[in-house]
């Protein structure tokens, strides 16, 4: 065996540019030179945040209803003509907003970006269709409700927003709530946001492209832009911690879902919260992952992450673990979260989050897919042109105390919930012993 | 369309121990990608040993010669790059994404796990990665509905011995009787680098990339002896058509078909890569507008068609519908072998050119990062011996005739036809 004993040192570092962003009319575009592939993306103010209370879901309704058929054509002719390119539609709900996009080689981008624009603005909604694919998407949602998972995402949800709240639901409802769902609401939520001329977000390589004909297929003859849906929610601390079983009987593995709300998107630690939660969660390398998969192997893998959105936003951290170490891995889990709360990050493991988080931003960005969802960031949230370049100065910068800081101020283990859903009939009487909180049954 | 699917530079070497280097210079980012396929995976497991490689796969991540324990995730990670490894039957991949700064340590840490893995095995370790393997096995195929569908298939397409008859995540049982005097065994066997391929993607120029492999892996001794996986090339033909039945709390009953193809690379495995496409790709494909629309007996979230790119033995096709909800098994397998049988009474040339533009897509997809064309190349490399044939996918793809097509649908005859049933548990 010969190997080279001495770790080798960094290169000269060639320096990140994000793509010049182009902005014209409604249209928000990065030139991609040499990619084969461009993307288009219709981004509208039309995300799970609007949907009205007992009609959760209806927006993943109505995005599936754009493709039964355009007021030119058929279902079946839509799909042939726009697979006939190579682009398949697709769709995508967050609470913010509302996404319809085309993937295709380059040169049949304008005739996939017309059929988009046929699909958002001019579908059938033919009131059968519309009440087949409702019955389908519960269905769906049955299906995938049949896994474990997201019948804890939606008990942690309920707990830490209430269900009077439309984040107190899941983000794309539940088999009950979209069950409920009429094609009158349907046609309603389409009329009501669709009218509104977004954004049209356009990556790729650009130089036979004309953007103003792009934009004009999508964008001409929209109504008003819409008013914002409003600023960010208050937050109420809490200050007990409970446990929500959610029963699977004969699980294996026990899904593990602990959360708080936290402070939302534009918020200005931001940054720090980021990397704090990094080291807590977020690096294969992070506390959590190194002590409940490295260390005790109870687990394929935990991750911890703030999520956030325009008006809120929850720390999460998600595990299964086998059935057996449920207990000891949720005490193991929030000690971790408690101890960082406590001590704060060090500048080892803060070197590594930050080098990490700076430079996924360049190994992360290269293709138009990723490209057009940095462009989404930036139109959701309105940030400058200039913002991945600052993000990426702001994360290098971010010294010690400032993440712990962060960390101190928004990660709450006092108020914890933590979701089990695993086989209650093993697990119960050892989780009310354990004293990590008051243990209630979720309400499901 | 371009005429070849890799429009790249690429340049090869191979270095005096066998390591075979590829690099492709593209500086549009300043990212490159390592990405080394070992020619093991798990086809190569004896009876009792199934699980093995892709627990060992594990283990190259728990330190090496120079590298500590959990430091190999750190230093990637605080170099900023992204990581992972995967086994399937055929091989072992591993690969990482960096800033290009960071090149030289990638290639440090993967040649110090290939040359110097075996000091820093310990038992602790092996126990420690076998519990989250069996966490893996758990999370991925014993807790989820229908999960264990892929271990149920593959013996009913693959006879007892076949390299492909078990599955790569192996059995609890042998995961148990893991020795780390095997493991150290698999690594000194398998792991050489005459039986790797080292492709380097991006943002170097490839006289350097060539000079750092030769610094890091240079030194590393070849293994003459190598000892070949079962041959697994010609199975003997399916004696009539195979099925499992199974009662399972699922939410909904749900069909699997699958045939025994042609290996990956050949052009009746193109031919077959069409016909999935044909079959279950899109809302124009037969399954969606047929199945899901038309007699609506199948949900439509849940239909699709694929191969298995499996290169060392007929590669499997897949095709699967899932009830709506009232429609019982038996219709909607009655409804999927319509489906299959319907393909021999010809299929037009419109559903053929809305196959290969998908796949087009689709190719130009995964080759639109650094890393997508690094594993490609190693694939190429490895699998066809010229990391270029890469660049001959796609044109082959775009060449399959009506003919060709025809041809491979005739041979998915019923009696080939391995059929797996997921039954709710209230109806049995």
């Amino acid at each position: 065996m010969s190997l080279v004993a001495e770790r080798p040192g960094a290169g000269a570092a060639r320096p990140y540019h994000f793509p010049e962003v182009v902005r014209r009319g409604g249209v928000v575009a990065a030139h991609l030179p040499g990619q084969a592939l461009a993307i288009a993306i219709l981004l509208i103010d039309a995300g799970a945040g609007r949907e009205p209370s007992g009609r959760e879901g209806v927006a993943a309704v109505v995005a599936k209803a754009l493709e039964e058929g355009t007021a030119k054509r058929d279902a079946a002719a839509y799909a042939l003509a726009l697979e006939s390119l190579g682009a398949e539609l697709f769709t995508a709900v967050d609470w913010d907003s509302f996404r319809v996009g085309v993937q295709a080689p380059v040169d049949r981008l304008p005739d996939a970006v017309a059929l988009l624009a046929e699909a958002a603005r001019t579908p059938r909604l033919d009131p059968a269709d519309v009440a087949r694919v409702r019955d389908d998407e519960v269905t769906a949602l049955r299906m995938d409700w049949a896994d474990p998972g997201p019948r804890a995402e939606a008990a942690l949800r309920a707990d830490l927003f209430g269900r009077d709240q439309r984040h107190g639901s899941p983000l794309h409802g539940d088999p009950d709530s979209v069950s409920a769902v009429t094609v009158e609401d349907v046609v309603r939520y389409h009329r009501t946001w669709f009218r509104q001329p977004g954004t049209l977000l356009v990556a790729g390589d650009l130089t036979t492209v004309d953007l103003d004909a792009l934009g004009a297929a999508v964008l001409a003859g929209a109504g008003d832009p819409v008013e914002g849906a409003g600023g960010p929610l208050p937050i109420e601390p809490r200050t007990g911690r409970r446990v929500v079983l959610v029963d699977r009987p004969g699980s294996v593995q026990s899904t593990l879902r602990l959360g708080h709300a936290a402070a939302h998107r534009a918020h200005p630690d931001y940054v720090a919260m980021t990397l704090a939660a990094t080291v807590l969660g977020g690096a294969f390398t992070s506390r959590l992952n190194h002590l409940i998969r490295e260390v005790r192997g109870y687990t394929y893998g935990i991750r911890g992450e703030f999520g956030q959105s325009r008006r809120f936003g929850r720390l999460l951290v998600s595990a299964n673990v086998q059935t057996a170490v449920t207990v000891p891995a949720l005490v193991d889990t929030v000690g971790e979260i408690s101890r960082t709360a406590a001590e704060g990050v060090t500048e080892e493991e803060l070197a590594v989050a930050r080098s990490w988080r700076a430079g996924q931003l360049s190994v992360e960005l290269q293709t138009p897919g990723a490209i057009a969802g940095a462009l989404a960031t930036l139109v959701v949230h309105d940030l400058p042109d200039d913002y991945h370049a600052t993000l990426r100065t702001a994360l290098l910068a971010a010294d010690e105390a400032l993440v712990s800081r962060a960390a101190t101020r928004h990660l709450n283990p006092a108020g914890l919930t933590l979701v089990v859903e695993g086989d209650a009939a093993v697990i119960r009487d050892e989780l009310v012993a354990s004293g990590l909180g008051e243990v209630l049954d979720a309400p499901l | 369309m371009s005429p070849t699917g890799y429009p790249w530079p690429i340049e090869t070497a191979r270095l005096d121990n066998g390591l075979r280097v590829v690099v492709s210079e593209d500086r549009t980012a300043p990212v490159v990608a390592v990405n080394i396929w070992y020619d093991v995976g798990s086809r190569h497991e004896p009876e009792g040993q199934t699980g093995f490689a892709h627990l060992f796969e594990h283990l190259m991540f728990e330190g090496s010669a120079h590298v500590a324990k959990t430091e190999h995730m750190r230093l990637v990670q605080g170099a900023g790059g992204s990581l992972n490894a995967t086994t399937n039957p055929d091989r072992t991949n591993y690969f990482e994404t960096m800033p290009s700064e960071h090149l030289e340590l990638a290639l440090w840490l993967e040649a110090d796990r290939m040359g110097g893995l075996v000091p820093a095995l310990t038992q602790e370790t092996l126990d420690n990665q076998r519990e989250v393997v069996k966490n893996e096995r758990r999370q991925r195929y014993d807790n989820v509905p229908y999960g264990d569908a892929w271990l149920r298939l593959l013996p009913l397409l693959y006879p007892p011995g076949h390299p492909y008859h078990h599955a790569t995540i192996g059995s609890m049982e042998d995961l148990n009787a893991a020795d780390l005097a095997t493991f150290a065994a698999f690594h000194t066997t398998y792991y050489a680098p005459n039986n790797a391929v080292l492709s380097v993607v991006g943002d170097v120029a490839p006289a350097d990339a060539f000079a750092l492999a030769e610094k890091y892996f240079g030194g590393l001794p070849l293994r003459p002896d190598i000892p070949p996986a079962p041959d697994g090339t010609r199975p003997a033909p399916p004696g009539g058509p195979a099925r499992d039945d199974v009662v399972s709390d699922v939410p909904a009953p749900r069909i699997y078909v699958a045939h025994r193809t042609h290996p990956f690379g050949s052009p009746e495995y193109d031919a077959v890569t069409v016909v999935a496409t044909i079959l279950g790709n899109g809302r124009g494909s037969r399954l969606y507008q047929r199945l899901a629309d038309g007699a609506r007996l199948a949900q439509p979230d849940y239909v699709s068609a694929y191969g298995v790119d499996l290169a060392h033995a007929p590669a499997p096709l897949i095709v699967t519908v899932t009830a709506r909800d009232g429609v019982s098994a038996a219709d909607l397998e009655e409804g999927l072998a319509g489906v299959l049988d319907g393909l021999v009474d010809g299929i037009g040339q419109e559903e053929l050119d809305r196959a290969k533009a998908l796949l087009a897509t689709a190719w130009w997809r995964q080759v639109s990062t650094v890393a997508g064309r690094a594993d490609a190349l190693s694939r190429y490399a490895t699998q066809f011996g010229d990391p270029a044939r890469a660049g001959e996918r796609l044109p082959a793809w775009q060449a399959v005739t009506l003919d060709a097509v025809a041809e491979v649908a005739a041979e998915l005859r019923p009696e080939n036809r391995v059929t797996l049933t997921y039954l709710t548990e209230e109806k049995a």
